[in-house]
């Protein structure tokens, strides 16, 4: 008993700002959702703001788009990300570590900018290919910005995302996958069957577990749609920006509720995430 | 089925490092148990994955059945290897697990999972055919896995130290098992162990190997009556060594003139004979000597006699008593000295 104590006073210092910064914000978010904002003399507990959401084509919009940008981003990233990390395990090469670590350590924000300028109609990637004549003039570069694929959104996010699903693909491969496929070999298992019946089911549950954490993140990130991401619709986190931004303090509730239906998701997945974890840390004691 | 297997010259070096290997050559004969030890590092291993195939020898060949299979590929030489750990494949049950290496050579399910089920019955583990590898105790993982390699009736099987991970008792019952199906089966069976007693106990030869270098390859017995080397029979636990000069069939050495059986080559040898073949009586190659300890064994009691400066320890039945100072006369039987670092 004195043991768990000691743990929980250790704890507490960090439990206090994650409790109020993070669970007092989802509080005061899922209050204000409800209407109850005394400051312009909203106190009445109501469900309108989601009733309204609901009911509204923008939000589904915003959603379908929400799903697409996440949805293509961790799928890319993961196949990219599975092959990088098959490609990488014999070698011990430092400079695909640096390569593959360097991404990781490059905020959202700054890789945002780093791709505009590449990809821009009016960056790097479009005087490249005038100048190599594949194009007439760096305007013909095809729209990777604010276009309608968020192609620049998910280029942002395969870049950053694929080395992190990398380097827990490679754990996974250099730990026990590779003694067990030593062990599939010298029982008569070819290159192909090595992989589709030992490798890949063992590896499995690290690549899905990191591709939903993947998958978590770009549902709810907001930097990278905001500065890449064309006016409408607009993906779920910048709609609720809006919203909150918006002069009319009566939309608070509105953009609240949009940040809500955001944690339940994530919050779902996280939970996934856990379960998932949780098992395969079974499976491997 | 079992294969004869060869090793010539075969070295390995990992990187620039210093060879783990160097220039093993031993033969296994079809159906024969052969361990490879020596104390960990000393290249066993590496050996063991040169044979399957994980590790491509820097020179050398290996050949099974007269043909260099050096270039074939682990997956094609049905060598079959038991690992240190189980490894059994954790998304399997245990049926599945051993119907493995049969299913990847193309068996129907129905056909793999009934030699599956037929092989966890000779390793006594029929009641777990539907388990998963996480609900099994570790010393029934390493059936399973001794079943899974088994079931593909290898031409070579291969242990590397699968009982390491286990507790006493239960090695000692993984050695009775690995024995019986090794004989029921014929395998020609290469096994790597640090453990001497249980190179002993299973292997029909041992190859000692220290610094990635054969010392001596011989049946158990010969380990002890006839060891090679001083650091051969250091290692089988001998601990008497008398240094002296030859002179045809007989030693010049403190103890005195001792006569050997047969004859050793002129000049400076060592002798070495084992505790048990001391004797307390006189004769031939008999001496006085000063008992300076004794300790009791329960079965056996150990004395260590002092004669000219040579320290000899003898191991004597527990109804001889001598107590510390008491004077003896030691005999040191001519049928039992051994010469070592003999050149033939």
């Amino acid at each position: 008993m004195g043991g768990r104590l000691k743990i929980v006073l250790l704890l507490a210092p960090a439990l206090a700002v994650i409790g109020v910064l993070f669970a007092g914000g989802l509080v005061i978010a899922f209050v204000q959702s409800l209407g109850y904002v005394p400051a312009i003399g909203m106190t009445e507990l109501t469900l309108d703001a989601y009733r309204g959401i609901l009911s509204d084509e923008d939000f589904f919009d915003s959603l379908v788009l929400t799903l697409y940008v996440s949805g293509v981003s961790t799928g890319v990233s993961t196949v990219l990300a599975v092959l990088a990390a098959l490609a990488l395990r014999r070698s011990s090469g430092r400079l695909s570590a640096v390569v593959f670590q360097l991404p990781i350590t490059i905020p959202h924000l700054v890789a945002a900018v780093g791709i505009a300028l590449v990809v821009g109609q009016t960056g790097l990637g479009a005087r490249l290919a005038a100048l190599l004549g594949l194009i007439g003039e760096p305007g013909d570069f095809p729209a990777l910005l604010y276009d309608e694929r968020s192609v620049g959104i998910i280029l942002t996010y395969v870049w950053k995302e694929v080395p992190f699903i990398t380097l827990v693909m490679l754990a996974a491969l250099r730990g026990v996958a590779s003694d067990l496929e030593d062990v599939a070999r010298t029982l008569g298992a070819g290159a192909w069957q090595r992989f589709w019946y030992v490798v890949f089911p063992v590896i499995s549950p690290s690549v899905v577990a990191a591709s939903l954490l993947v998958f978590a993140f770009t549902f709810g990130a907001f930097e990278v749609p905001y500065l890449l991401g064309k006016s409408y619709p607009t993906i779920l986190p910048v709609m609720a920006y809006d919203e909150y931004r918006g002069i009319d303090l009566a939309a608070r509730p509105t953009a609240m509720a949009i940040n809500i239906l955001i944690a339940l998701v994530t919050g779902a997945i996280a939970a996934l995430y856990l379960r998932l974890a949780r098992d395969l840390g079974r499976r491997r004691g | 089925m079992s294969a004869r297997l060869e090793l010539e010259n075969v070295s390995h070096r990992y990187g620039n490092d210093a060879p783990a290997l160097e220039k093993l050559s031993l033969a296994v004969e079809p159906g024969e148990l052969v361990a490879l030890l020596g104390p960990s590092g000393c290249g066993k291993t590496t050996a063991l994955k040169v044979v399957a195939g994980l590790l491509r020898p820097t020179a050398g060949d290996v050949r099974v059945d007269g043909r260099s299979v050096v270039g074939t590929p682990p997956e094609r030489r049905e060598a079959a290897m038991v690992f240190q750990k189980p490894l059994l494949f954790p998304h399997m049950g245990v049926t599945e697990n051993v119907g493995f290496g049969l299913r990847m050579r193309g068996a129907r399910k129905e056909e793999a999972g009934r030699k599956a089920d037929e092989a966890l019955r000779r390793v006594r583990m029929e009641g777990f055919a539907g388990r998963s590898p996480g609900e099994l105790s570790g010393g029934q993982q390493q059936r399973v896995a001794l079943a899974r390699a088994l079931v593909t009736e290898p031409r070579l099987l291969l242990l590397d130290e699968p009982f390491s991970a286990l507790d006493a008792n239960l090695r000692e019952e993984m050695r009775d098992l690995v024995l019986r199906l090794q004989r029921e089966g014929g395998h020609t069976t290469v096994f790597v162990t640090h453990d001497q007693e249980e190179a002993v106990v299973l292997a029909d030869r041992i190859a000692l190997i220290f610094d990635g270098r054969l010392q001596m390859y011989d049946c158990p017995e010969a380990f002890y009556d006839r060891p090679a080397t001083r650091e051969v029979a250091r290692f089988f636990g001998a601990t008497n060594f008398i240094d002296g000069r030859a002179n045809d069939g007989s030693v010049r050495t403190p103890l005195g003139d001792l006569r050997l059986e047969g004859t050793a080559p002129p000049g400076e040898v060592t002798l070495t004979i084992r505790p048990e073949a001391v004797r307390l009586e006189g004769g031939e190659n008999s001496f006085r000597a000063r008992v300076s300890s004794t300790s009791y064994l329960g079965t056996q009691v150990h004395y260590e006699l002092r004669a000219a400066g040579t320290t000899l320890r003898a191991a004597l039945p527990p109804h001889v008593r001598l107590a510390v100072g008491d004077e003896v006369t030691a005999r040191l039987p001519a049928t039992s000295l051994w010469v070592l670092d003999r050149r033939f």
